[in-house]
């Protein structure tokens, strides 16, 4: 069971651990590293409920843990991060890549997980470990950023 | 205004390399292995019959030139058959693999029983790599097997050997797995026989997880998993957990990779103060 899914998600799965880590290599140890803990983890207490919140979780700590030690690339604490919505540099030659290359990995990480992996935002909130409504903030800022206007059928508040 | 759609389309832009599946399917071999490995264990083969099986298949396979030796180290009691595939016209895969054989235990059944396993691991080793082998090479890829084994104690009481297994597959994985004997009685110990009762599991353990906290206190680049934080945390060492005693009379608890830290953190081994654990011994012929 886990295998097929890690088979089937291995692409998603790679992408946002790729966006924390900007490298290849620490990418692919990372998701390593989460696939052991996943296995030690079932072996332990049986099959999680729901798979694939479950497993981005261990996958976002992951890369979150592995990144305070490599301080390769910095994770931006949300708090630095609120001056780039105030600048107004974005507003000229705004082009979406280089808006998402600019926006930090846990607020893409919020998109890719409410819209691309459909999961709620109470789910989210549990695997990030943050409050519901700092993450619906968030998960706004981050559309708002990036310019992307929500169709009717997009729901951010669910 | 953007679309999510467009931002999707950035997103998976991002190329994903093609070993990521080979990653994947390898690290969760590797823990099947280790359930495979406990199952030969119990296959009553003997060691005679399985070395002609494994030279035999060696010799199948023309890409690799094979020489096998017998060595004797360590004066009677140990003698190592080295088994060694050398690649000759392919520089993407290489694999050493030895393994020990015991000679001169004045227990014939626990000698034969530890070579059985120690040969059928081997086999089952090789096994898997001349599987692996053709994918590999069809991908362009590098592969390597290193197996071997390393004596820590050898003294007239005890001789303790730890057997290590090195893949490579990108990153590489090792394993490692102790015996310990007691020469003069010829008895494998293990490491509830060491002690009176159980008491002892959360005596090691609470001085483990006391000595990785503080550790990780210290130097902010250690990290072994001893923090809640939803999925694996180590809470206490197996019953059996992995060990083996030094030449000093130390007893040393060993962890392997992934156990109970991340990969780059590699094999774990702690030494245990002797007076946190001298009253729950039996007695202190092995540990002092």
């Amino acid at each position: 069971m886990l295998k097929n899914y890690l088979l089937e998600k291995k692409e998603a799965h790679y992408r946002m651990v790729y966006s924390y880590t900007k490298n290849s290599e620490d990418a692919l140890d990372i998701i390593q590293d989460s696939i052991e803990k996943a296995l030690r983890f079932i072996k332990k207490n049986g099959p999680p409920d729901h798979l694939n919140a479950w497993f981005y979780k261990i996958l976002i700590r992951t890369a979150i843990d592995h990144i305070r030690r490599h301080k390769r690339t910095t994770l931006m604490a949300p708090e630095d991060f609120e001056h780039i919505f105030t600048s107004e540099d974005h507003y000229c030659n705004f082009d979406l890549k280089s808006a998402m290359d600019k926006l930090p990995a846990h607020y893409k990480t919020l998109i890719v997980l409410r819209y691309f992996e459909d999961l709620k935002i109470k789910d989210i909130a549990e695997i990030l470990d943050e409050n519901i409504n700092t993450v619906k903030t968030r998960l706004y800022k981050a559309l708002d950023f990036l310019k992307i206007k929500l169709e009717e059928d997009d729901d951010a508040s669910a | 205004m953007h679309q999510l759609k467009d931002f999707e389309k950035i997103y998976n832009e991002n190329q994903v390399p093609d070993q990521l599946e080979f990653y994947i399917l390898k690290t969760m071999r590797r823990e099947k292995m280790k359930i495979k490995v406990n199952i030969i264990k119990k296959i009553g083969l003997s060691a005679a019959a399985l070395m002609i099986i494994f030279t035999g298949m060696v010799n199948i396979h023309p890409s690799f030139a094979t020489s096998m030796s017998k060595l004797p180290v360590l004066g009677q009691v140990v003698k190592v058959v080295a088994f060694r595939f050398d690649t000759i016209d392919h520089d993407q895969v290489h694999a050493k693999i030895e393994a020990p054989v015991i000679e001169g235990l004045n227990n014939p059944e626990l000698e034969d029983s530890l070579n059985e396993k120690y040969i059928s691991e081997a086999k089952g080793l090789y096994e898997d790599f001349m599987e692996e082998m053709g994918p590999i090479i069809e991908m362009d890829g590098h592969l390597g097997i290193d197996s071997g084994y390393e004596i820590y104690t050898d003294t007239d009481q005890i001789l303790s050997l730890g057997r290590y297994t090195v893949n490579t597959v990108g990153s590489s994985s090792t394993s490692f797995q102790y015996d310990t004997i007691d020469k003069k009685q010829g008895l494998l110990l293990s490491l509830p026989s060491l002690f009176k009762n159980n008491d002892y599991i959360k005596v090691i353990s609470d001085y483990l997880i006391e000595t990785m906290k503080s550790q990780m206190k210290k130097d902010e680049n250690l990290i072994y998993w001893v923090q809640e934080d939803g999925f694996y945390v180590f809470e206490s060492i197996d019953a059996n957990q992995s060990f083996y005693i030094t030449k000093e009379n130390k007893l040393v608890i060993a962890f392997d990779k992934y156990e109970i830290a991340p990969g780059y953190m590699g094999i774990l081994r702690f030494e245990i103060p002797t007076e946190l654990i001298e009253d729950l011994l039996v007695n202190n012929t092995y540990i002092k």
